[in-house]
């Protein structure tokens, strides 16, 4: 989710020259990039009765289409 | 230091990898090496826009400017590739900002029912859309007298290596990105073809000659060019791709400027396409259904010659093998996002079975289909645009829902001009979309005369 702005995406403390240890490379990573952190589901919106029914109706629309769109290519394979 | 290891979740493959690639970042950041930070930060922009260069994308705009000449479709595609690179930018921005995928963000925010809906569109447009890529290798492929067999075995073969370089993002991105550039051999051809230059002049600040001829024939080739430059395989990827990439809310002006790349080198190649087709206009006819048992690499050979033909030919095989990779990753994205599994490229194997497995699968069943003896190739290639263009407008709707979502985006919303244009282009493609589906629906059914 969104970071507060100038959240850090840089490390607390800069690794050290050869090989960083995985703690200090994962520090270059924001908190919530972790793959730990991303598995955690963002809440449920809450949509309007009408933002509802809008989707709704845009997905019936697509799906009528679409039969068309696929009846249409069939017939003109025969 | 001890604080830290406390508060730290248990550590993954895929958080090494990704902090590796950050530590780049930071560092080129931090020495103010700026085109080093760009390199560093560029692929999946471009990688979405010029794996939607893809077969069924060319043999669309060849197909226009072989029907219609130059015109019309010119400047048209530049504008559809304006509207991508709107839309892409959304993904960009809302993958930067939540780091995660467009598929996992639907299934969570807006329910089960919506993310199904989502990955089931996607799943799809995609299977259809892999067997119009499989097409255009194959199709490329002929002008060598090399068969379906070495087309689908090509794709295959391409999509296991990258799968098997796998456990790295950076690594596959950079293979994709490496094959992409050969997208700019359809450029190539268009030069070869000799066009006039004035009249690809004319026709970009005219809009003119309008086509005529069939008003069906013209609403196809609308739908699919646009399904050729703004389609729902390309929200998934480009905003799981920069979730996985790593990209964050620091990065987002070299997320734009590597959507704003992709978009300008697409449209440009995408041009070549039309323009090299247009050689064909007047020749033979210029029959679609013509110039697709023909093949459109051997018909340009007596006009443009061996060198252009095979340079279009070449050009269509490697559109159809990066689109093979990227469509693929697509699906791969959708499927382990809405599974709740691994889904991540710098994710092992071993440990992402599910994810790389759907990886397969699409170009798995694409390859078998295009085996099959007298297949209608074109006609599958044309109609997968257009089935992309039918169903965007609800994965447009859902990104365009995110990128205003202030819980999740906080302050990297939409801001009032992008939702307007945003809104505009998903009217814009309902419109041509259902124009289409019905006006041919009415033929099919006998209810409105041929034409």
């Amino acid at each position: 989710m969104a970071n507060t702005p100038g959240s850090p995406a840089a490390p607390h403390n800069s690794p050290q020259k050869g090989e960083p240890s995985d703690q200090q490379l994962v520090m270059f990573l924001e908190h919530d990039q972790l793959a730990a952190d991303t598995s955690v589901p963002v809440p449920r919106a809450l949509l309007s009765r009408r933002a509802h029914t809008a989707l709704w109706a845009l997905r019936v629309f697509i799906i009528l289409v679409s039969i068309m769109v696929i009846y249409t290519f069939a017939a003109n394979l025969k | 230091m001890a604080e830290l290891d406390l508060t730290l979740p248990p550590l993954t493959h895929e958080d090494l990898d990704r902090a590796a690639d950050r530590a780049r970042v930071y560092h080129a950041r931090e020495h103010g090496r700026r085109w080093y930070l760009l390199w560093l930060l560029l692929g999946p922009g471009i990688l979405a826009m010029l794996g939607e260069n893809d077969g069924p994308s060319m043999i669309s705009y060849a197909t226009s400017g072989g029907a219609y000449g130059l015109g019309f479709f010119l400047p048209f595609i530049l504008l559809t590739f304006a509207m991508a690179i709107v839309c892409q930018e959304m993904c960009m921005r809302v993958g930067a900002v939540t780091h995660r995928g467009y598929g996992q963000l639907v299934l969570e925010r807006f329910g089960p029912l919506w993310g199904w809906f989502s990955a089931g569109d996607l799943i799809v447009t995609n299977v259809v859309t892999l067997i119009a890529e499989f097409v255009a290798i194959r199709v490329g492929l002929a002008y060598f007298h090399l068969g379906a067999g070495v087309a689908a075995a090509l794709g295959l073969v391409l999509v296991a290596v990258t799968v098997l370089s796998g456990g790295r993002y950076w690594r596959w991105e950079r293979i994709v990105l490496g094959l992409a550039v050969f997208n700019g051999l359809f450029l190539v051809a268009a030069i070869m073809v000799k066009p006039h230059w004035g009249s690809v002049g004319h026709a970009l600040l005219t809009w003119s000659p309008f086509p005529g001829g069939s008003f069906n024939t013209l609403l196809l080739l609308i739908a699919s060019t646009i399904g050729a430059t703004v389609t729902p395989w390309m929200i998934f990827f480009q905003q799981s791709a920069s979730a996985d990439k790593g990209l964050t809310p620091s990065d987002l002006r070299q997320g734009r400027y590597d959507t704003i790349a992709g978009g300008v080198l697409a449209a440009v190649f995408g041009c070549g396409a039309l323009i090299a087709g247009a050689a064909l206009a007047g020749h033979y006819g210029a029959g679609i259904e013509g110039l697709a048992g023909a093949g459109f690499p051997a018909s340009l050979k007596p006009i443009a010659g061996n060198t252009a033909a095979t340079i279009f030919a070449l050009g269509l095989i490697e559109a159809g093998a990066v689109a093979v990779l990227t469509i693929s990753a697509s699906t791969a994205y959708a499927v382990g996002e809405c599974l709740g599994v691994a889904h991540s490229f710098n994710s092992q194997p071993r440990r992402a079975l599910r994810f790389y497995a759907s990886d397969v699968a699409g170009a798995l069943i694409a390859a078998g289909i295009i085996l099959i003896p007298g297949a209608p190739l074109l006609s599958i290639a044309l109609n997968a645009n257009v089935l992309a263009t039918v169903l965007l407008p609800m994965a447009l709707i859902f990104l365009i829902m995110l990128a205003n979502d202030k819980q999740l985006m906080g302050e990297w919303t939409n801001k009032p001009s992008t939702n307007r244009i945003a809104i505009a282009i998903v009217a814009f493609i309902s419109i041509c979309g259902a124009a289409y589906g019905i006006d041919s629906f009415l033929q099919a059914v006998h209810l409105i005369p041929a034409g």
